[in-house]
């Protein structure tokens, strides 16, 4: 007993760290020497496209034919994409290439840890034929970062058997959306007539614009946060009061995320909500019986019009540590150009990022296309274009200002303007 | 006979001259392995996190290397702002005393309570307790957060169901429902381990004492603090420090909760508040220094613990 | 207030009594095992998350299928355990190692030593978390199971040395003795007395690294950012929250699944473990 105890003590403790290695090594995700062995390592932001397996495989067997290297897809989720970028640049294990929310594209930039595309897109004479503000966003000191790959709008999404039964009609103006959300909650009393989020800031913005106001505006070097003028608390207030005043959400919509939205949507428990241009198919993905009973119009403004709202997207960003550049790029050109970028489009409800495919889209009739096509055209707007917008949405300070409201700790006043000095002093880097 | 004898002797004055050098030496060549991951995995890192928070340490400084000292900026900030004050500080403390103070009591009544039943109800409940003890804290935060969801969670349901709740109610957004959930969640957690362990040293208690105290008239209360307390003394020290220890550290725990990641200041703690500075804002330094802050608020707690257990010690 | 004896006698077993003493035990249980039930409950209900019912208003395994396919709660599993178990093995290994130290001599800074052992424990581990990511990235270990051992034995050693240090010095010195006169080395004196003697104290440390490292969420969350397939099961959990966050049928059935291997092994070893516990608390 005496000396046999320790062999298989410390045999054990050798067999569990091996086999802890090998494990570990089997757990790729190690960007920085991958290429030795041809493949190429990808995070994609899961959700976009619900049947992004099905695409990438076919993208995978296309880029092996085309390269023979392999191809690394992992999904990452937007809830924790961020903190997971920025580990892995902290920690040097980024991947080759990389969907990059177009608000992360120049903070990524700025921490040094993305390659500049200028000279493989020019190599590829493809630089004339991209959206316009998707390079602006993917744009940092003079340099594309961020290839544009897809955009989304978000417009007002409803319910049309609901609509009907209540015998309204979609708003055009504020003030028919309140009386809708009225006769809706006089119909539906145990539903929610319109889903006002806490957790979605973009979401929020559209009533701010709505009403004149600005999120952010830059003058010489220095941001300043207009969440606090009288226009943008007019806008706030109307689009909270239809929690707080009128009670036509719900009180655990408060800390409700976008998806939390999307799944009571498409439970049928909610008559309208912001809802982005990609949501149709997964609404029917996640319930069938949806199909064909919802409609979009683009988000009204004040008195008619349209309200601005958040052209998001996505970039494809190479990352440093990719060894072997021209594959990464060869890779980005393959997913942004042609036949994939169309069948991306097409499967994901976003809009393309090159001139050529969008127009295409741009023209169709479908009526779950076409409202967010004109919200796209005249109603698009961004989000403060500043490396350090990332760090206002990583601070959560909109959220923050909606769920003080629509929990009842705060005033429309209170909050923005707590909100607008903590942006502020963000956006300029107090860091 | 006398040879034997000497020998005998020999052997017992020989080792323990050698004995003695070898007790200078072997102590260490045991200690150094377990000092070696310490020095190299605590005590270096807590050094490295001072250092960090006198310092500018962003993204870029961590990929670089590059060094920008900046003094005592990041505290000078810390302790300038009024959520420090407001909020985290008191959702700290306050926290850690309520949940301390709730995790002990509770757990030595429910060993009072076991103490008292026979062995099949005693065995029944102590299962049920290692049942509890048992689910992690990120498995537990989940299902309380699934109890108190708004729309769908039980809670609601009953009490609407009881008539005692008209419209649902959102549990998460008030600061004190928010860590009146916390609170059932760590003492959910934290108790089995007081009970269990105030238990067995209650069981230790000799039965003959507290009939005496009983013969003496003494009511039950007045047989708990002044027989069994003074009897468990090490027990509850052990207890209180490893409840303080870990109930200070209650992250996840928060952190998962709706509104626990950030958005909802109102319920901001300093470990939380330390790591979405940290990896939210990439404000490194500013995070460390919100962590040494916190590390040294835990360090003055333990020494005044320490003290008084090492005192109990060297008698 | 306090009647005389035979009244007080009568009292103790009196119906209202045991009664009182029932609806304790009764709230008790409910209190501990209604968030297992409900845990369990919804993850064997189809229509969980549409209606709050008691019992699985349709019952079903799928969440259970779903969760260990598409979740990939199979790999997580099998990485928590081999995390779990490296890290039972080495910080054991060397907590016996240091008590025995810190038990059985007395040396210059014994008392400094253990005084530091016992506050590193109090180091919170976001003050920890930058600092051991700097490091764990430059020994190359960041997105790997050995980085995350690694770490977690040093998070569960000062525990395991301050518990086994009161099992080493309940040991008899006489038993060692004697050791020594019947001409035993110290190193075989180890293996033989002192060993057996302390076991149930290794089966209780054994136990805390087991769970520190199987609960353990901040570090995993940061040191396993960037490699799903090295996600231990609280970090699993953590993400596939963050994808299904309203499917709460799955997200339970994803929680039983880790919780239930910890409780059936708790049950199976709470005798020694409560034993382990005083022994270690109640030093000697």
């Amino acid at each position: 007993m005496t000396r046999a105890m320790r062999r298989p003590i410390a045999a054990a403790t050798g067999a569990l760290l091996l086999a802890a290695t090998t494990a570990a090594c089997g757990g790729g995700g190690d960007g920085g020497d991958s290429e030795g062995d041809g493949t190429l390592d990808v995070w994609i932001m899961q959700g976009t496209n619900p049947d992004a397996d099905g695409f990438f495989a076919d993208v995978s067997t296309a880029f092996e034919e085309e390269t023979g290297a392999t191809l690394n897809v992992e999904f990452v989720e937007w809830g924790d994409a961020h903190d997971r970028f920025v580990t892995s640049i902290a920690g040097g294990t980024t991947p080759d290439v990389a969907e990059t929310g177009t608000t992360w594209t120049p903070e990524f930039a700025d921490a040094g840890a993305l390659a500049s595309l200028d000279e493989h897109v020019e190599g590829a004479g493809i630089g004339d034929d991209l959206v316009e503000g998707l390079v602006e966003a993917g744009t940092y000191d003079e340099q594309l970062y961020g290839m544009p790959w897809y955009a989304g709008v978000r417009s007002l999404v409803y319910n049309t058997e609901m609509f009907e039964k209540a015998g309204v009609e979609p708003p055009t103006t504020w003030e028919e959306l309140e009386e809708a959300a009225a006769g809706l909650k006089e119909e539906y009393p145990d539903k929610i007539a319109v889903a006002v989020p806490g957790d979605a800031e973009f979401t929020v913005y559209p009533w701010v614009w709505g009403a004149g106001g600005e999120v952010a505006t830059l003058e010489g070097d220095t941001w300043t946060s207009g969440l606090d003028s009288p226009e943008s608390q007019e806008g706030l207030e109307f689009w909270t009061g239809l929690a707080t005043e009128g009670g036509y959400s719900s009180t655990g919509a408060t800390t409700w995320r976008e998806t939390d939205v999307l799944d009571a949507f498409a439970a049928g428990d909610v008559g309208m909500a912001v809802m982005g241009s990609w949501t149709p198919g997964a609404i029917v993905d996640a319930n069938a019986d949806m199909e064909g009973k919802f409609a979009a119009v683009p988000i009204p403004g004040q008195d008619g019009g349209i309200a601005p709202s958040v052209l998001g997207g996505s970039h494809l960003s190479m990352f440093e540590t990719a060894e072997d550049k021209d594959l990464a790029f060869t890779f980005i050109e393959m997913m942004t150009t042609g036949e994939f970028a169309q069948q991306w489009s097409e499967q994901s409800g976003y809009f393309p990022g090159q001139v050529s495919l969008l127009d295409e889209t741009l023209e169709s009739t479908d009526p779950l296309v076409a409202p967010f096509a004109r919200q796209f055209v005249e109603g698009g707007a961004s989000v403060p274009a500043a490396p350090t917008y990332g760090n206002v949405q990583a601070k959560l300070t909109t959220s923050t200002m909606m769920q003080s409201i629509l929990s009842g700790d705060a005033t429309v006043a209170e909050a923005s303007k707590a909100a607008a000095e903590e942006m502020t002093s963000v956006l300029n880097g107090s860091e | 006979m006398t040879q034997q004898l000497t020998e005998t002797r020999l052997r017992k004055t020989l080792p323990r001259l050698s004995r003695a050098r070898a007790a200078t030496v072997r102590p260490w060549l045991l200690l150094a392995p377990a000092l070696a991951v310490l020095a190299v995995l605590l005590l270096w890192p807590l050094v490295r996190v001072f250092l960090f928070s006198l310092q500018d340490y962003g993204l870029r400084e961590i990929t670089t290397g590059e060094l920008s000292w900046i003094g005592l900026e990041n505290y000078a900030e810390i302790l300038a702002s009024p959520e420090l004050w407001t909020v985290v500080l008191p959702n700290t403390v306050g926290f850690a005393v309520l949940s301390v103070v709730g995790t002990v009591a509770f757990g030595t009544g429910v060993a009072v309570l076991l103490a008292s039943l026979g062995t099949f109800w005693r065995t029944v409940t102590s299962s049920a307790i290692m049942a509890a003890w048992a689910m992690p804290a990120v498995t537990g935060t989940y299902v309380w957060v699934w109890i108190f969801d708004a729309d769908r969670g039980v809670f609601n349901d009953v009490l609407m169901g009881l008539g005692l709740l008209d419209d649902p109610t959102n549990w998460f957004t008030d600061r004190w429902s928010f860590y009146a959930i916390v609170l059932l969640n760590v003492i959910h957690h934290g108790f089995p381990f007081v009970a269990v362990t105030v238990l067995a040293g209650l069981l230790g208690v000799p039965k003959e004492m507290l009939e005496a105290a009983e013969m003496d008239g003494a009511g039950a209360f007045r047989r708990f603090f002044s027989i069994i307390v003074p009897q468990l003394r090490q027990v509850f020290a052990v207890v209180i420090i490893l409840s303080t220890i870990w109930d200070f550290k209650v992250f996840a725990q928060v952190y998962l909760m709706p509104g626990g990641a950030g958005s909802n200041r109102s319920v901001l703690n300093l470990g939380v508040w330390s790591y979405v500075e940290s990896f939210g804002q990439n404000r490194y330094g500013f995070g460390s220094a919100i962590a040494v802050l916190l590390t040294l608020l835990l360090l003055a707690i333990t020494a005044v613990y320490v003290r008084a257990v090492l005192a109990e010690e060297e008698r | 207030m306090s009647g005389n004896r035979p009244l007080r006698r009568t009292a103790r077993r009196s119906p209202l009594r045991q009664l009182g003493k029932g609806v304790l035990v009764a709230l008790l249980l409910v209190f501990t095992l209604f968030p297992v039930y409900w845990m369990l409950n919804s993850s064997l209900d189809a229509q969980a998350g549409n209606t709050s019912s008691f019992w699985p208003a349709e019952p079903t395994l799928d969440h259970y299928v779903f969760v260990l396919t598409e979740g990939g709660f199979g790999t997580f599993l099998r990485n928590s355990l081999l995390v779990a178990l490296g890290t039972v093995v080495v910080s054991s290994v060397l907590a016996l190692l240091a008590s025995v130290a810190v038990a059985r001599f007395r040396f210059k800074m014994r008392t400094q030593i253990l005084m530091m052992v016992l506050i590193v424990q109090m180091v919170p581990l976001e003050a920890l978390v930058i600092p051991l990511f700097v490091q764990v990235r430059d020994l190359q270990l960041l997105n790997t199971l050995i980085g995350l051992v690694v770490v977690y034995v040093a998070l569960a050693l000062p525990f395991g040395i301050w518990m086994l240090r009161g099992f080493v010095a309940a040991v008899p010195v006489e038993l060692e003795e004697a050791a020594y006169l019947d001409g035993a080395s110290w190193g075989r004196m180890f293996w033989s007395v002192l060993l057996p003697l302390v076991a149930p104290g290794l089966v209780a440390t054994s136990i805390f690294s087991f769970i520190t490292a199987w609960n353990e969420f901040i570090f995993a969350m940061t040191m396993l950012g960037g490699a799903t397939e090295s996600y231990t099961v609280a970090i699993g959990l953590h993400s596939f929250f963050g994808i299904h966050s309203n499917d709460w049928g799955a997200i339970m059935a994803a929680s039983t699944i880790i919780t239930v291997p910890v409780m059936i092994f708790f049950i199976l070893v709470q005798r020694r473990l409560a034993s382990g516990l005083t022994a270690g608390a109640v030093k000697a």
